[in-house]
């Protein structure tokens, strides 16, 4: 290689790297800011917007008849009030004036009603959320404008005005002329919202963008366009965040919490979130004949399990942060103030399950039983699932785990009730409604009750709580919750805790509920 | 000629057949997909209608039959999370992977012959103990953990280039937007290195070693000896006489190295989120996106089946003693 090639060769090496990184638009400026998850789109339809993700963008993008705020309360958005009839079947919402989608067609009370009616179309065969589980769930049968303002959704029963009030604000409002000329393989690709953020771009796997809707008065942001990358490598997100080249990440592992803290540049919120992490008990006959199942269809054995399992320091030393043991199913400040978490306390279980009938045998083994957990779905779930095996083997309790792949093998499981006879899992919880987080157990049949439990006192007091107000179903909540504590379904843990990782230069604050909203961030002082 | 190309497009077919058989097995053969398309709190109700309206309740057969139907009609379906036509998406994300792997088989290959061939003329010596201990690390370090330390060295502490994301330059250039390839190009390079040499790595290590070897095979042979004696320059009885006989070799894994290289790209789009279809077929995987996968496979299938095609043509050109029957 002579002299000049070599030169040439040089020189273009240095140009290269002089090259700025402009081309590639999606870097936070004052103006900007760029959002890191791990996982991309899969439709914009907001009718079909299934994962947290999707949702995280779709709520800067749609309004909502009421909106969740940070702290739980369930705030008018779209709608500035409503009454219910009073048999409490039919709920009528008054929308705010002015209203319009971002065709500048005004959105009104029969552009609501399509958009619920759009959803719950059978000939949609939608599977996202709206479909799939709010409108199921809030027992809707159908909408229709009453006049410009004002939509009356129809339900077939009376149910909690919280939690009604909370599904139906999870609908994504839209206009119906552009979408009723849309095929669903279009309305998929090119998204007509009415939030405070319009849809610019969206590049497969790469980003989402969106820009500030100028006129826009419902809600105040601050930034003129946001970026929602889609980075799925924990660590490159954390080295992004780093290098300043994205101001929010979801999900930094615990071990790289500290390499953020001492970077100078970020810093880790860590939150209590909403999901609910616990093991089950199976009362399903088709586990009848394992090994186990026999003791903990006995309730004290599963009140002195309870005190087995050191559930702070599984959350310290391997989840990254402290935590306070769930006292039930229902996410603080919902909850029963007057029950407090089970303490761990070893001796306490050892004896409660030696007056429970099952004392350790000569090889110090009291029963064996199988503990069923997934790999990949929650935080450090393998680990966490080892640990709990080792102190409940602490006190007698002989446990042979069986992990498994959570999409592929132990969700079909879960789903078909053929986990246990204990097994480890997580649920999504609320911060505005207790009867949301509890209705996991809405019947001894529901598909959500995965270990078959049959509680009567539970499911009649269920029942009674739909439709009263709200100082009885308050009372109902707390003694339903007592029962649980006493005849617990759960071996109950912890409230999963979320890690977000935040710009220094942003001043942002992250949410119990998974939610990433940031219309109050800004630019830091 | 013709007719051997009609004989293997022919036999194409029936791999097609095979491997979209066997990974709508495998795909069904992980539970039920429908699951990952509720709600975590869907009724069993729920469940059921999501099934229906997923087409998951029909027999496997029928399900199969239908997808090969379609598939006779040039329709590999629609996305069962989108919404969107499998094979358009596939097609969306293909420019991505392509800028990556020939971008890596170039620098592999460009390196490659070179490094190869100064360790077969230096045989013995410590330059050549050198290059292969290089060339068994490259092998040996896994794509995932080497991407991860360019990035967090190269990207992170020397701020030299970008952490991860991707400029696109095949796209607009296949939607005859010249000036914005053009102007894309020099940032498009800049993103494509870090991922670009991850994936090199390993074919850079492997064709270093092979072409060595062929070299010291055709340096021995006779002619090459009469080459030397004619008094010809060095640098031409290599070049000319014994690298040319010793590509027949290189040849053959050159092709089967892109196909291994596009299929190789899941990791490294992750690691540099690279919005390929790697990512694309992993995503599908996941969530059991059939059409997609399926989709995906196909144009694999075909992609792998061309490239033979075209390394057995060419076998031809650079060894005319080979015939194709």
């Amino acid at each position: 290689m002579n002299a000049r090639v070599k030169r040439l060769l040089a020189a273009g090496a240095v140009g290269l790297l002089a090259v700025p990184l402009a081309v590639s638009a999606q870097m936070p400026d004052d103006t900007t800011l760029v959002i890191a998850q791990s996982v991309d789109v899969g439709t914009l339809d907001p009718a079909i917007v299934g994962s947290r993700s999707e949702a995280n963008i779709f709520g800067h993008v749609f309004g909502t008849l009421y909106q969740i705020a940070d702290s739980g309360e369930l705030v008018p958005y779209f709608a500035n009030s409503y009454s219910i009839s009073e048999d409490g079947m039919e709920w009528t919402f008054t929308l705010n004036e002015g209203l319009t989608c971002h065709d500048g067609e005004p959105l009104t009370a029969s552009d609501v009603a399509y958009t619920f009616n759009r959803a719950a179309d059978p000939a949609n065969a939608f599977t996202g959320n709206t479909s799939g589980f709010v409108l199921p769930s809030a027992r809707f049968v159908s909408a229709e404008a009453v006049d410009d303002l004002n939509v009356r959704i129809v339900t077939s029963t009376a149910q909690s005005e919280n939690l009604r009030l909370g599904l139906l604000s999870e609908v994504y409002l839209h206009c119906e002329d552009y979408y009723s000329s849309l095929t669903l393989e279009e309305a998929a690709l090119a998204p007509v919202g009415s939030g405070p953020y319009r849809f610019v771009e969206w590049v497969p796997d790469d980003y989402v963008l969106i820009e500030k809707v100028p006129d826009f008065t419902l809600r105040e942001v601050n930034f003129e366009r946001i970026y929602w990358r889609v980075i799925p490598e924990a660590s490159t997100r954390t080295a992004e965040l780093i290098a300043g080249n994205v101001d929010i990440i979801a999900n930094v592992p615990p071990d790289q919490v500290d390499a953020v803290n001492n970077s100078g540049t970020a810093e880790v919120q860590a939150v209590q979130g909403t999901r609910r992490i616990y093991v089950g008990f199976q009362f399903g006959e088709n586990f009848a004949d394992s090994p186990g199942y026999d003791a903990i269809q006995n309730t004290d054995v599963r009140v002195a399990l309870q005190y087995a399992v050191d559930v702070p320091t599984i959350c310290s030393t391997l989840l990254g942060v402290e935590c306070t043991r769930a006292s039930s199913m229902v996410n603080p400040p919902n909850d029963n103030p007057n029950l407090t978490p089970y303490p761990y306390d070893p001796a306490m279980a050892e004896q409660l399950l030696d007056e429970a009938g099952w004392p350790r045998g000569e090889n110090g083994v009291r029963f064996d039983i199988t503990l069923m957990g997934p790999r990949g779905r929650y935080l450090n779930d393998e680990a966490v699932v080892q640990a709990i095996g080792q102190y409940l083997t602490d006190v007698g309790v002989n446990v042979t785990l069986d992990i498994r792949d959570w999409s592929s093998d132990y969700l079909p499981l879960v789903r078909e009730k053929n986990v246990g006879p204990l097994f480890f899992l997580g649920t999504g919880g609320s911060t505005w409604s207790a009867l949301y987080d509890m209705a996991d157990l809405s019947a001894p049949d529901a598909g959500t009750n995965y270990t078959n439990w049959a509680n009567e006192d539970w499911f009649a007091l269920w029942n009674e709580t739909q439709g009263v107000d709200p100082d009885t179903e308050r009372t109902n909540v707390n003694i339903m919750l007592e029962v649980f504590y006493n005849d617990p379904p759960w071996l109950l843990l912890y409230f999963q805790p979320d890690f977000y990782g935040v710009s220094n230069r942003i001043e942002w604050s992250a949410r119990r509920d998974e939610k990433i909203v940031v219309y109050s961030a800004a630019l830091a002082e | 000629m013709s007719a051997y190309l009609v004989r293997r497009l022919l036999q194409s077919i029936i791999v097609i057949i095979g491997v979209t058989l066997l990974s709508f097995l495998v795909l069904h053969m992980a539970g039920d997909p429908t699951y990952l398309y509720v709600s975590e709190r869907a009724s069993n109700e729920e469940i059921a209608a999501a099934r229906v309206a997923l087409g998951f309740d029909r027999p496997l057969p029928e399900q199969y039959l239908n997808f090969m139907a379609g598939l006779l009609q040039g329709d590999l379906g629609t996305s069962l999370r989108s919404r969107q036509p499998a094979f358009d998406m596939v097609m969306s994300r293909l420019p991505a992977t392509l800028e990556l792997t020939i971008f890596a088989m170039v620098l592999a290959v460009s390196l490659a012959i070179p490094i190869g061939i100064l360790s077969a003329t230096k045989r013995g010596t410590p330059v050549d103990g050198g290059i292969m201990l290089f060339a068994m690390l490259g092998q040996s370090i896994p794509s995932f953990w080497l991407g991860l330390m360019l990035l967090l060295f190269v990207g992170l502490q020397l701020r030299l280039l970008p952490i991860s994301g991707h400029v696109p330059v095949l796209e607009p250039l296949l939607q005859g937007n010249f000036n914005e390839a053009a102007a894309n190009f020099p940032s498009a390079i800049r993103y494509l290195i870090l991922p670009g040499i991850t994936i090199a790595v390993f074919s850079l290590s492997r064709n270093a070693r092979l072409i060595r070897s062929s070299m010291l095979e055709v340096l021995s042979q006779d002619y090459v000896q009469t080459a030397r004696s004619k008094g010809l320059p060095s640098r031409v009885v290599i070049m000319r006489h014994a690298f040319r006989n010793a590509l027949v070799p290189v040849v053959t894994i050159l092709g089967l190295e892109f196909g291994f290289l596009l299929s190789g790209v899941v990791v490294v789009e992750t690691v540099f989120s690279w919005p390929g279809v790697g990512r694309l077929v992993f995503n599908a995987i996941t969530q059991r996106d059939i059409p997609v996968v399926q989709a995906s496979v196909v144009t694999f299938s075909m992609m792998f089946i061309l490239l033979n095609l075209f390394v057995d043509v060419l076998y031809v050109r650079l060894d005319p003693r080979i015939r194709l029957h």
